[in-house]
């Protein structure tokens, strides 16, 4: 999914901050999901009936019920517990994952927009390269080259993710430098990297925030979900969405829920994502009106 | 018609670069080939005998020399497990992908024009709403996950399309890949709603429509007739955009509904170790995403000529 | 086996361990054949579609290993001895006979009487030197099976003479195996690579086409020897990895055959009106192995601990819903010399305890499971044995690999535990002991690094003494040392299972996994 936000989608952020957010029916909604969903999974020792990998072969396949209120994967094991813990692994991973990209495209994009010439150039090159690549071609290629496993997931999605944060913040660049605060303080003597730091990044990076928090964060759950269905991603027993719809999906014509609960719940975070997406975006746009 | 040609340009570092990345990533992933061919019974004379005949014995400068050599000449070696010119392999299975892609815009469009209308012809109405909520829905999709509930749904339970393969005929491959297409469609629509919507509320505010209006045009005539017409631009554009999304997803796609496209070839090659294969789709799949993201680039400048790339 | 998640069925050679299945096993003249369907009188016609997990990977008989390959060109070329129907013995085929030398030293076989290719030239003893120098001849290929043999003459058009350098027990099974399989003599004028990409032979069926990773087909070969066989037209081979999809594919008529359906829907198959859900026996036996390299798996005491606290029945329970039974030897049942009475490690927690009291390591250790990605019965077995060594003290890692990196690592030794798998190419033991517990053949015991000096010598014995009696009670000994050291634990057995419709009869497959398919009609 990379290349469907990574070659800037006109996102038109302005970089105005204001406006009350509690005004805001999406955000508080989007914030609402996604507390819900970050609570459950922070009190998951609590909320959670059992262990999540303790098995029972005696008791395999079983419908949702009293005992077990989801029911029990083929292991035996409550799908509900899984369920709880699987959100701890995946949102861990994927705000991990968010981190790096974040602040290595945020550092070269800046250098890109700053500077321009043939920093610019070579820099926006290897963004070229990398956008020719389909996003899964490349995941899956590093995954293999490093290895399965969580280390390989962050080192994978940063080598591709820094590129979407180095174009909006280049742009953004491009245009604040222009502006007369940042000419004065180019005049008066200030060292660059002074200007950047404190001049021109705190006006900009409000829009890599939002891209940050709702699409690169929904693209690195459903990358990591599905590297967890292609067997490259977090190694068994821990539980994690991926690989429990993987897991279900040899029973879909007789368990369909053991699929599709962990699917639905996928689906629901990234819902509550998009919300607090759309949200500061229009926050943003009617901060600046 | 500079900007064309310093596009053009500029694509000889980047095609460069992407042979690099393509070559030495595949041969720094560890296993072996040879063991793919030998299995079991793989001994280290069998396996050296193999690297010779495939010149893997070579330092690996030279076999990306030797590599580029070939690719000067249109070719992309040979197949290491089935043994035969990986051109053939690939180009034999391109047509299953193109297929592939072309369907799924067409079910995107049928799917996000209707939707995008309905919800700029009210701004914030109770269908606009409504409307803007799939996308937020959409984006949150596993391809994979989109994939499976579509096979038990309309496979599994109602036996309305076959589970996966490519059919025969053009009947059957409309039949067969209407799923799969369907898949990636619900991934790509969301975004085309969205882009859609914006430029026709935008179209929909100008002078223009207003002129048109004044003239007695109204509903669904001044939609389909002013308002799709102007705003279809954008969206083409975000379709171009997203060319790298629609081969993704293809990738996973094919797996998903065990279509013999090149996806699929790529994914089983990587496996096997299939050097000149996973090289070869990798640079045919490189190739669309790059020509494809130059069109849009194009087609957007002449478009607007406000926007100038790399300025 | 089992084939789930999509990625699998483009693994090659799949598993850490995988070993190529069979060759030729027949039925002929015996149309009474286990399998599907009830009889009725066998019709002419048709074209049966078997929905396969994976493609081929090339047609020539001397250098692949992989099934998918060599079930299809056992169609085409024959050996000249076969398989019979319960994998325990050889039976003529392109031979009728035999004579055997006093020294016991050459042995000559006498040539079916009107064998012809389906080119419609007669096959001569030509033929046959040519064919089993090209399969000795395979250094990287199947080679290694005939080494026992000297030379091959071909005295007469109907006779060919086997020369050996020693005494020789399996050279018949050896014969046997699809690698000497006979083509015309010089590939009649082509190179290797051009005879190989449309493949003549004597078999039942003949060459057709091949779209890689969509379909194979063959067609009848009017020259046939078996007088009316085949039945069918044509047989065609589609690639359907995922294992949802050829179920669908075996109820909606576009397959009659579904290759290995996911054993959790074996029970529910078997209920199916229009199904048949054939298992048949096979060889195939699934292993935990131990790499004796690394510490503490040269303690015989964790081995056994390991071994002891593995629940074989639950193995088979969770992973082929009951479709196997947990295994006791090496050898699995459907091979010559298996003894039911070996004695192999089943569950008993108590003594796992007491090995791991008196082992190096007694109060446990931490150690790595390497398995293959994409195989959810792997991924299933290893969260079972995770939770089954726990009480030993010993925690156990999960690694997973690609399956050609976890292949490479098992093959060179880099590994602390992993799963592998053996299915019988021939209809004899030799290959799987010299594989299995010879730690100076290429496969190192089975890539443990095993070494028990009388196993060894043994195995050596037992090729060479061609007396039935002596050579059970060597493989007797083997299997009860080779138990007793528990050098790999040894997990169960399963069958081979096929869907068919209920349409298709006369389908049957050996233990050692081959199929005749010169055998099987379509009824209306």
């Amino acid at each position: 999914m990379t290349a469907l936000t990574g070659t800037g989608l006109p996102v038109e952020l302005p970089r105005a901050r204001s406006g009350r957010w509690y005004r805001q029916p999406a955000l508080v909604a989007g914030l609402m999901v996604t507390g819900a969903i970050v609570a459950m999974a922070i009190a998951a020792p609590l909320l959670a009936s059992d262990n999540p990998t303790a098995q029972n072969l005696g008791a395999t396949l079983q419908g949702p019920g009293a005992h077990h209120l989801l029911g029990t994967d083929q292991l035996g094991r409550d799908t509900w517990s899984r369920l709880l813990y699987g959100a701890r692994v995946d949102l861990r991973v994927a705000f991990i994952a968010v981190l790096f990209p974040f602040c290595i495209g945020t550092f070269l994009g800046s250098l890109a927009g700053y500077f321009g010439g043939w920093v610019d150039m070579v820099l926006m090159r290897l963004v070229d390269i990398v956008v020719a690549f389909p996003f899964y071609v490349l995941v899956i290629a590093l995954v293999f080259v490093l290895g399965p496993g969580e280390r390989s997931i962050y080192i994978a999605i940063a080598i591709i993710g820094w590129v979407s944060y180095a174009r909006i913040i280049r742009g953004q660049i491009l245009v604040a430098k222009r502006q007369e605060y940042v000419l004065a303080a180019q005049s008066g003597g200030l060292p660059t990297y002074r200007i950047i730091a404190r001049h021109l990044l705190p006006n900009v990076i409000s829009q890599a925030i939002v891209y940050a928090l709702s699409v690169d964060m929904i693209q690195d759950i459903l990358a990591i979900v599905t590297l967890g269905y292609l067997g490259l991603g977090i190694p068994p027993p821990t539980a994690d969405w991926g690989s429990m719809i993987a897991a279900g999906q040899s029973f879909i014509t007789t368990r369909w829920e053991l699929s599709m609960i962990p699917g639905i719940a996928v689906v629901i975070t990234g819902f509550g994502l998009s919300l607090i997406g759309d949200g500061l975006a229009d926050l943003l746009r009617r901060g600046e009106s | 018609m500079s900007f064309v040609i310093h596009r053009l340009l500029l694509l000889i570092p980047v095609a460069v670069g992407v042979t690099i990345i393509v070559f030495f990533m595949i041969h720094l992933i560890p296993g072996d080939p040879a063991r793919t061919i030998l299995g079991i019974h793989a001994t280290a004379p069998a396996i050296a005998e193999l690297h010779r005949e495939w010149g893997l014995n070579r330092p690996l400068a030279a076999q990306y020399w030797l590599f580029l050599n070939r690719l000067f000449h249109g070719n992309l070696g040979q197949s290491l497990f089935y043994q035969v010119p990986a051109r053939t392999l690939i180009f034999g299975r391109l047509p299953v992908t193109l297929w592939l892609i072309i369907y799924s815009v067409v079910l995107a469009i049928v799917i996000s024009v209707p939707l995008a209308m309905v919800a700029a012809s009210r701004k914030d109405g109770a269908r606009d709403q409504a409307v803007r909520a799939i996308p937020l829905v959409g984006l949150g999709m596993p391809q994979f996950l989109t994939g499976i509930v579509l096979i038990y749904l309309f496979a599994l339970r109602v036996h309305a399309f076959p589970v996966g393969g490519y059919g025969s005929g053009i009947g059957g491959h409309l039949r067969s890949m209407f799923l799969p297409s369907l898949t990636v469609a619900i991934g790509l629509a969301p975004v085309i709603i969205r882009s859609l919507r914006v430029s026709m509320i935008e179209v929909l505010g100008s002078d223009y429509i207003t002129t048109a209006r004044a003239k007695g045009v109204r509903g669904g005539r001044l939609l389909a007739r002013h308002v799709l017409r102007n705003a279809v631009i954008p969206a083409v554009t975000v379709l171009g955009i997203n060319i790298g999304f629609l081969i993704g997803g293809t990738l996973i796609v094919e797996n998903v509904f065990a279509i013999p496209g090149i996806g699929q070839l790529m994914i089983q090659s990587i496996f096997a170790r299939d050097f000149p294969v996973v090289q070869g789709v990798t640079l045919v799949f490189g190739v669309i995403v790059v020509v494809v993201n130059l069109l849009t680039d194009v087609a957007y400048t002449l478009l607007d000529p406000r926007v100038r790339f790399g300025r | 086996m089992a084939h789930r998640t999509p990625l699998r069925a483009f693994t090659g050679t799949a598993a850490a361990g995988v070993i190529a299945l069979l060759a030729s096993a027949c039925s002929s003249g015996n149309p009474s054949t286990p399998g599907s369907g009830p009889g009725g009188s066998p019709v002419h016609g048709g074209n049966l579609v078997i929905a396969r997990t994976a493609d081929s990977q090339s047609m020539n008989n001397t250098t692949v290993f992989d099934n998918e390959s060599i079930w299809v060109f056992e169609q085409i070329m024959q050996p000249l001895y076969t398989v019979t129907p319960n994998g325990k013995g050889v039976m003529p085929w392109l031979a009728t006979g035999y004579t055997i030398s006093p020294s016991k030293l050459s042995y000559t076989f006498t040539l079916r009487k009107g064998v012809r290719f389906s080119t419609g030239k007669p096959m001569t003893s030509a033929d046959v030197k040519f064919s089993l120098d090209q399969a000795r001849a395979a250094s990287k290929g199947w080679g290694y099976i005939d080494t026992a043999i000297k030379s091959v003459a071909a005295p007469t058009p109907s006779t060919v003479v086997v020369n050996l350098k020693y005494p020789w027990a399996p050279l018949l099974a050896d014969l046997s195996l699809f690698a000497n399989g006979i083509v015309p003599d010089n590939y009649s004028g082509q190179t290797a690579t051009q005879f190989y990409n449309h493949p003549v032979g004597t078999g039942p069926f003949k060459w057709d086409y091949w779209t890689k990773g969509q379909a194979l087909k063959l067609v009848r070969n009017p020259h046939y020897w078996q007088p009316g066989k085949p039945y069918l037209n044509s047989v065609t081979w589609t690639d359907v990895p995922d294992d949802n999809t050829r179920e669908l594919q075996l109820k909606g008529g576009q397959a009659q055959v579904d290759e290995f359906p996911a054993w959790s829907t074996v029970s529910t198959l078997k209920s199916t009106p229009g199904v048949a859900m054939n298992l048949f026996n096979s060889t195939r036996t699934d292993y935990l192995t131990f790499n004796e390299l690394v510490k503490p798996f040269n303690d015989v005491h964790v081995r056994r601990a390991i071994s002891l606290a593995i629940n074989r029945k639950a193995l088979v329970q969770a992973v082929l819903f009951g479709n196997g039974a947990p295994a006791n030897s090496l050898f699995p049942p459907q091979v010559p010399y298996y003894q039911k009475a070996t004695p192999g490690f089943q569950y008993d927690l108590a003594a796992a305890k007491q090995q791991m009291a008196a082992s190096s390591v007694p109060h446990g250790f931490t150690t790595t499971l390497l398995v293959p990605s994409g195989n959810s019965d792997y991924v299933t077995i290893s969260q079972i044995l995770q939770s089954e060594l726990k009480p030993l003290g010993i925690t156990l890692k999960i690694q997973q690999l690609d399956p050609n990196t976890a292949n490479t690592n098992f093959q060179t030794l880099h590994y602390d535990l992993t799963f592998s798998y053996w299915t019988m190419d021939i209809p004899d033991p030799d290959e799987l002991v010299t594989f299995g517990v010879d730690p100076t053949a290429g496969s190192r015991s089975f890539f443990t690094a095993y070494n028990n000096p009388t196993v060894v010598s043994d195995a050596k014995k037992a090729e060479q003494i061609l007396t039935p009696s002596a050579r059970q009670s060597l493989y007797n000994q083997i299997q009860d040392l080779s138990a007793g050291d528990a050098f790999m634990a040894f997990l169960y057995y399963s069958p081979y299972a096929y869907a068919t419709s209920s349409s298709v009869h006369g389908f049957y497959v050996t233990p050692l996994g081959n199929y005749h398919l010169e055998n099987v009609w379509l009824s209306k």
